[in-house]
């Protein structure tokens, strides 16, 4: 398939990740904000701006946190920007994705950018948040019975478990503040936040099912991040991002694996072979952080590997000077 | 129109002095058209104006849009859908059918001679200074040979019927036609929201021109390819027909390229897959002959492939269309089309060529000056509806500026006489009015011969009494149906 195709499809199935997770991020916030009640003191959302660099956020309004989260067009990873960017590469590409997805994307770019959406957003934020992840989460099942398994579908299954690797990973560690936050620290109120973490990850009715046991952390983390069976977890994401990578590579590579291939099987056996007294001993937000850096390092050698070569990169011409001589184009 | 009549609100549907598609006569259906007025009169003003809706909200969804503004925030469109379909009776087809596939013969044969020993320039029948000075001229194409002659792969000519129902052919597009995807998804999308019409009338199909295209650009492929690998050549999302160009690829299951995919080495053409290069031998190109190669044509073409137009030099890449077709098209040169057919064919043309004026021959020019109110001036080198001055609606600022530019460059420019062009019942609002319409249907030369699909678009001037029914002057389309014989 066209390297360009590939790289479309890949970043098209990132976007719609990482929209799911955006969105489910905010309505467990909000889920959260109503049970911790009166508690002012107590700031959810501030945090979600992405204090991990080390400094904390300032606090700012929940509601303009939430859209900076949701609509803010300078917010790469705004639910709002995914979908459209999602949307951009699906229409880069529709003659290689199936008409059902392209039609169900299109619906949901067409619902979000729709003006009355941000009033929808804030008026009934449970409605539009589960209205948005499950039109996202429709793509994701067209793709799974309308395109043929092949490079392509391989392609979006690699974009969707890397990202979902990366973004388990990630909202772990927006929430770590959970953790430790509140100044009262009831058992009762831990249980909740401890369950609010499972709800972002979309966890908490598997994790109840797997251990039928109380909202345990450790068990918690473990299973977000060692389970092999549930699909929402960084160990199951990376399994089923290098099967869909091995469906891309050439038989007759198995003896000389790429890099690409060498750095997903390393990432994947190191989660494999960590056990949860390990990855607490040595500190969660450095196993997390791990995980993350090494993510990307795979990503970036899967562009290298599969969907640019130098031509692509030596030939940089400004967007706008692009669409003019595409639109003038004479079409009879 | 019966529902229109019936309602006593609703003012009553008016011919005019126009050819009526629908109407002999204020109140007299037409008798292929009989059927489809029926079941018009069963449905109330609100039933058919929920189809329209529900037509309009399918293309949206589908995202059946062309770009309006040019650059990365540019608006996407659909294209004003009307859901009464123009219906086209069996004889009328074949007269349109053998006329444009005499006129694709012709003008083929006229291509191949230009670019070859050029005897009908050399014997005086069309101006030497017409063609070699038009700008679809391509001197670089001098000598080659095409596969099986074919130039013109894919034809969109446009037709228009004058006051009496005369077919009159307007102009052939012979470079990069575009508008069989609205061909195909109008079809689709009344057959969603109005079924029952399709089970009173015998329709021919139209659905199977991507097979026929694909059929007709393998044939093409070049001699030694067993299997030949067809790609479609787009210049990317921001171009109008974008939408066009996915759709096509799609319905063929063929790869949409763009320029920076493809790449020239040892002679031939190859694309950047995932598992390295792939040859190409076939390009269904929708850019312009300027812009294939920088290293032949404009040096700062960026959508296209640098060394590609020698590859299709030694044979071993075809483009459909062929590169120099555009001469063919040239405004002027349709003045010349009748004698190009007799002189190639000794037949007589089948299809009506509307008077032309050639403002480069100085009778024509004074004609021109003379009449201006009263004919449509072009410019020989736009397309779309744009550079076009049509008299009788203009102001006399307008005809002073043509009258003008004429003087200064008079080879520029070509006249017609205004046509009355046919009208039909369109859907405005609550109810239904007359609007000028066209029809392009398209045609497919390979090495199997001529195909025109059964049907076309017909395109409609939405505002009352607008006679450009380009897309891009706020013009809409309608189904269009052949019907079968009976």
């Amino acid at each position: 398939m066209l390297s360009r195709v590939a790289e479309q499809i890949f970043w098209l199935s990132r976007h719609i990740e990482r929209s799911i997770a955006v969105s489910r991020l905010i309505d467990v916030t909000l889920h959260l904000g109503l049970d911790a009640g009166d508690d002012e003191a107590l700031d959810l959302w501030s945090p979600l701006l992405g204090s991990t660099n080390g400094s904390p956020a300032e606090s700012v309004e929940p509601s303009a946190v939430r859209y900076y989260l949701a609509f803010e067009p300078a917010n790469p990873s705004a639910l709002l920007s995914c979908i459209r960017n999602a949307r951009g590469a699906a229409r880069e590409v529709r003659e290689s994705i199936s008409s059902e997805m392209w039609e169900q994307l299109n619906t949901l770019y067409l619902a979000v950018v729709e003006p009355g959406s941000k009033q929808q957003a804030e008026d009934d934020p449970h409605l539009f948040y589960k209205r948005v992840r499950e039109g996202a989460q429709a793509v994701q099942g067209l793709a799974d019975s309308t395109l043929v398994h092949g490079e392509g579908w391989h392609f979006f299954c690699l974009g969707m478990y890397l990202e979902r690797a990366d973004n388990v990973a990630r909202v772990l560690t927006l929430e770590s503040h959970l953790l430790t936050a509140g100044s009262s620290s009831m058992r009762e109120d831990e249980t909740v936040r401890w369950l609010a973490v499972l709800r972002s990850c979309g966890s908490a009715e598997a994790y109840a099912r797997y251990y039928s046991l109380r909202v345990e952390p450790a068990r918690v983390i473990e299973f977000l991040l060692l389970n092999p069976l549930f699909p929402q977890s960084i160990r199951y994401s990376l399994n089923a991002a290098w099967l869909a990578l091995r469906g891309i590579t050439a038989a007759d590579e198995e003896d000389h694996p790429n890099p690409a291939v060498r750095a997903l099987g390393r990432l994947r056996a190191m989660v494999q072979h960590t056990a949860i007294d390990e990855v607490l001993e040595g500190g969660l937000d450095t196993f997390l952080s791990d995980v993350q850096r090494r993510t990307w390092e795979v990503a970036d050698h899967i562009t290298r590997i599969y969907l640019r070569d130098q031509g692509l990169q030596g030939r940089p011409m400004p967007a706008a000077r692009a669409a003019m001589i595409m639109a003038a184009q004479q079409q009879q | 129109m019966k529902p229109a009549v019936a309602s006593p609100e609703a003012p009553r549907y008016e011919p005019g002095d126009f050819w009526d598609e629908m109407f002999e006569a204020p109140g007299r259906v037409r008798p292929h058209y009989r059927t489809l007025a029926r079941r018009l009169a069963s449905l109330s003003p609100d039933e058919v104006s929920r189809r329209q809706a529900a037509a309009e909200l399918s293309f949206v969804a589908r995202g059946i849009t062309f770009a309006v503004n040019q650059g990365p925030e540019g608006i996407e469109k659909i294209m004003p859908f009307d859901l009464v379909p123009r219906l086209i009776r069996p004889d009328e087809w074949q007269l349109i059918e053998r006329g444009l596939e005499q006129r694709i013969r012709a003008l083929n044969l006229f291509l191949h001679d230009l670019y070859h020993q050029q005897h009908i320039v050399n014997d005086g029948t069309i101006p030497a200074e017409l063609v070699f000075g038009a700008r679809g001229y391509r001197r670089e194409m001098c000598g080659l040979d095409v596969p099986g002659g074919v130039y013109t792969h894919v034809v969109g000519s446009d037709l228009v019927r004058n006051r009496e129902g005369t077919f009159f052919v307007l102009e052939d597009n012979l470079r990069t036609p575009s508008g069989v995807s609205y061909v195909v998804e109008n079809r689709r999308v009344l057959k969603r929201v109005w079924p029952a019409l399709f089970r009173d009338h015998e329709v021919r199909p139209v659905e199977a021109y991507p097979q026929d295209l694909l059929g007709v650009l393998r044939s093409v492929a070049p001699p030694d390819v067993e299997d030949p690998n067809v790609v479609v050549l787009t210049p990317g999302i921001y171009n109008s027909a974008y939408f066009e160009h996915a759709f096509l690829a799609k319905a063929m299951g063929v790869e949409l390229v763009q320029g920076c995919d493809l790449f020239v080495d040892d002679g031939r053409l190859f694309m950047r897959t995932t598992r390295g290069a792939e040859r190409v031998d076939v390009i269904y190109r929708r850019i312009d002959d300027d812009f294939l190669d920088p290293l032949a044509f404009r040096s700062d073409s960026i959508l296209g492939v640098a060394g590609l137009f020698a590859v299709y030099r030694m044979g071993h890449v075809t483009l459909a269309n062929a590169v120099g077709t555009g001469v063919a098209d040239h405004k002027a040169v349709y003045a010349y089309v009748p004698r190009i057919i007799s002189y190639y064919l000794a037949e007589e043309p089948i299809l009506a060529t509307v008077k032309t004026y050639v403002a480069a021959e100085p009778d024509d020019l004074a004609y021109i000056l003379d009449h201006i109110d009263e004919l449509v001036v072009k410019a020989v080198d736009e397309s779309g509806g744009y550079g076009m001055l049509v008299g009788p609606h203009s102001t006399r600022q307008e005809q002073e500026e043509f009258r003008t530019q004429l003087r200064a460059n008079p080879r520029g420019y070509i006249a017609q006489p205004t046509l009355a062009l046919s009208r039909h019942p369109c859907w405005v609002g609550d109810h239904f009015e007359g609007r000028h319409v066209d029809l392009r249907p398209f045609v497919l030369f390979g090495r199997d011969g001529v195909r025109a699909t059964p049907g076309g678009l017909t395109r409609v001037a939405l505002r009352r009494g607008s006679l450009v029914v380009n897309s891009s002057q706020g013009g809409g389309g309608k189904d269009t149906w052949v019907l079968g014989e009976c």
